[in-house]
């Protein structure tokens, strides 16, 4: 009995194939481009092959994300607030805060001690504090995003970023350059203005322990500490970060039809229609 | 000319342009804008230079000079100083004497100052902290869409249904505007939008300032006829614009010298 969980984020597509025990048998990583449909058509397709699978013998398919609306082969739309809280209640149990950095939007969710969602805040209107703001600065420093964490570790000390707006940001980045601050400097002071940001919006839900950090921005080993900085303690972070959510939306999916409850349609994967 | 009457200077000390402007019982005598070079008191002299010569007053009958801009202090001839935001203030007062709003879209930030009826600053706002408000936003997009600032204008007028950006975030429109190309969104359109976005967010530092009519917009953003009405529209009032909004500050420069004899 496999259940399959979509996540299309701003920025990456991402499916979790689970089985009967909740344990994940398959997963892939796709860039989300302007075609979700197309993305989630490929990316479904390369999972279901990797776990050995054929559609048909999916039990329930649960689409989350920004994008979970274009996911014509979906049984149900679920928030990604509450898949990641369902995934996270498996992984941690003892989690009471979840952060969230995602490419374009940012979020913190508040748990109970039973992993149910008490609150959640979330930006999606400013860059800044989103992955967004350290892509538009890796590229005007020309460093890959994926290699700025374990440069910021190489600094001794940071540079203060006062800007808030990444546009006017990536200005103070070049003057400080012409400054004489190093490159690792920099980033080391970018991740503290962006955990500083992304800090500050959870701090309204009021931080406690355990906090976890999944998406995209928990792979930035700079930016973690640079949030253990900010909270004050070390926090937790997923094998594989990226694929929170589709997991939750996997386990739901799971945990639907152990209550009983099946895909009340007929669905088919090829019922995708492209773009033009 | 009489001899018997007074001129007065101001001179614009900016980073890309030195403005200057002779002015006679606060009327433009003559005007001049260079662009500003490595040497600002090479060029600030020139302006002036240009300006006295245009007008054929010799610099030992000008009554008074006055300086302002970031390069102030360069100013290689005796002035007093003033700052860009009471000279830009005062310069919209003697062009437009009912103004007690104005507003000066610049490429980074946005500055809007309530007046007196005497063209001193009662109050003042400063929009530093997001590119969307200022003329920078309009920078990122007229990169994307490959267009020169200076036809933005015209071109966002021929809009039928200007796009609505679901962000207020110049980086996310950025990304946005190209999704919207690819789905076959109008240039046109696209710049409406973002006209539309700059208004909402430079109304929003309106309203806090309390608006007054009548409202004068300058800057480089008075240049783009686009924008000017986007803020006329949201703001719903009539806005006024000085014919040659980038001498506003080098006017009220000269204002200020007259009215410091007095």
């Amino acid at each position: 009995m496999p259940f399959a969980g979509i996540d299309i984020g701003s920025t990456m597509t991402k499916v979790v194939i689970v089985d009967r025990n909740g344990i994940v048998v398959a997963s892939v990583i796709g860039p989300t481009g302007a075609e979700h449909r197309h993305l989630a058509l490929e990316v479904m397709d390369e999972t279901i092959k990797k776990a050995g699978l054929t559609f048909e013998q999916l039990d329930f398919i649960v689409s989350t994300g920004y994008g979970r609306m274009n996911v014509p082969f979906n049984d149900k739309q679920i928030t990604e607030i509450t898949c990641h809280s369902r995934s996270i209640r498996a992984l941690f149990p003892t989690v009471r805060i979840i952060i969230d950095i995602g490419g374009q939007d940012s979020k913190g969710i508040k748990l109970n001690s039973e992993g149910k969602v008490m609150n959640f805040i979330m930006n999606d209107k400013c860059a800044a504090g989103t992955g967004r703001f350290l892509e538009v600065i890796a590229e005007t420093l020309g460093i890959k995003l994926t290699e700025m964490g374990e440069l910021s570790l190489k600094a001794k000390e940071y540079v203060k970023i006062s800007n808030t707006c990444t546009v006017f940001a990536e200005h103070e980045v070049t003057t400080r350059l012409t400054d004489g601050a190093t490159i690792p400097e920099i980033v080391a002071g970018l991740h503290e203005a962006f955990a500083g940001r992304v800090v500050n919006m959870v701090r309204n839900l009021g931080i406690e322990k355990d906090v976890v950090v999944t998406g995209g921005g928990a792979k930035n080993i700079g930016l973690i500490k640079a949030i253990e900085d900010k909270v004050g303690f070390p926090v937790l972070v997923p094998p594989e970060p990226l694929l929170t959510g589709a997991l939750g939306a996997a386990l739901l999916g799971r945990d639907f039809v152990a209550r009983g409850i099946t895909p009340e349609r007929e669905r088919r994967l090829e019922g995708v229609t492209f773009f033009k | 000319m009489s001899d018997s009457q007074e001129y007065y200077a101001g001179v614009d000390i900016g980073s890309a342009f030195i403005k200057a402007v002779l002015v006679s019982h606060k009327q433009i005598v003559a005007s001049e804008i260079l662009a500003s070079g490595g040497n600002y008191k090479k060029t600030a002299r020139r302006v002036l230079d240009e300006v006295l010569s245009k007008a054929r007053v010799s610099l030992e009958k000008l009554s008074g000079i006055v300086v302002t801009g970031i390069g102030a202090e360069s100013a290689p001839f005796p002035a007093r100083q003033f700052s860009d935001i009471s000279c830009q203030a005062m310069g919209c007062h003697c062009l437009f004497p009912s103004a007690r709003t104005v507003i000066d879209i610049g490429g980074q930030f946005t500055k809007v100052a309530k007046l007196t009826p005497k063209g001193r600053i009662a109050n003042f706002l400063m929009s530093e902290k997001c590119a969307t408000g200022s003329g920078r936003f309009l920078q990122v997009i007229a990169r994307i869409l490959r267009i020169d600032m200076e036809d933005i204008g015209l071109l966002s007028l021929k809009s039928q249904t200007p796009v609505e950006f679901s962000t207020n975030c110049a980086v996310f429109a950025e990304s946005e505007t190209v999704s919207r190309i690819a789905e076959g969104a109008r240039m046109e359109d696209i710049l409406a939008g973002v006209h539309h976005a700059m208004a909402a967010k430079v109304a929003m530092l309106v309203k806090r300032l309390k608006m007054e009519p009548d409202v004068v917009l300058t800057g480089g953003g008075s240049e783009d006829i686009g924008l000017v009405l986007a803020v006329s529209e949201t703001l719903g009032v009539k806005v006024l614009v000085p014919e040659q909004p980038r001498l506003t500050a080098a006017m009220g420069a000269a204002c200020w010298a007259e009215e410091g004899k007095h």
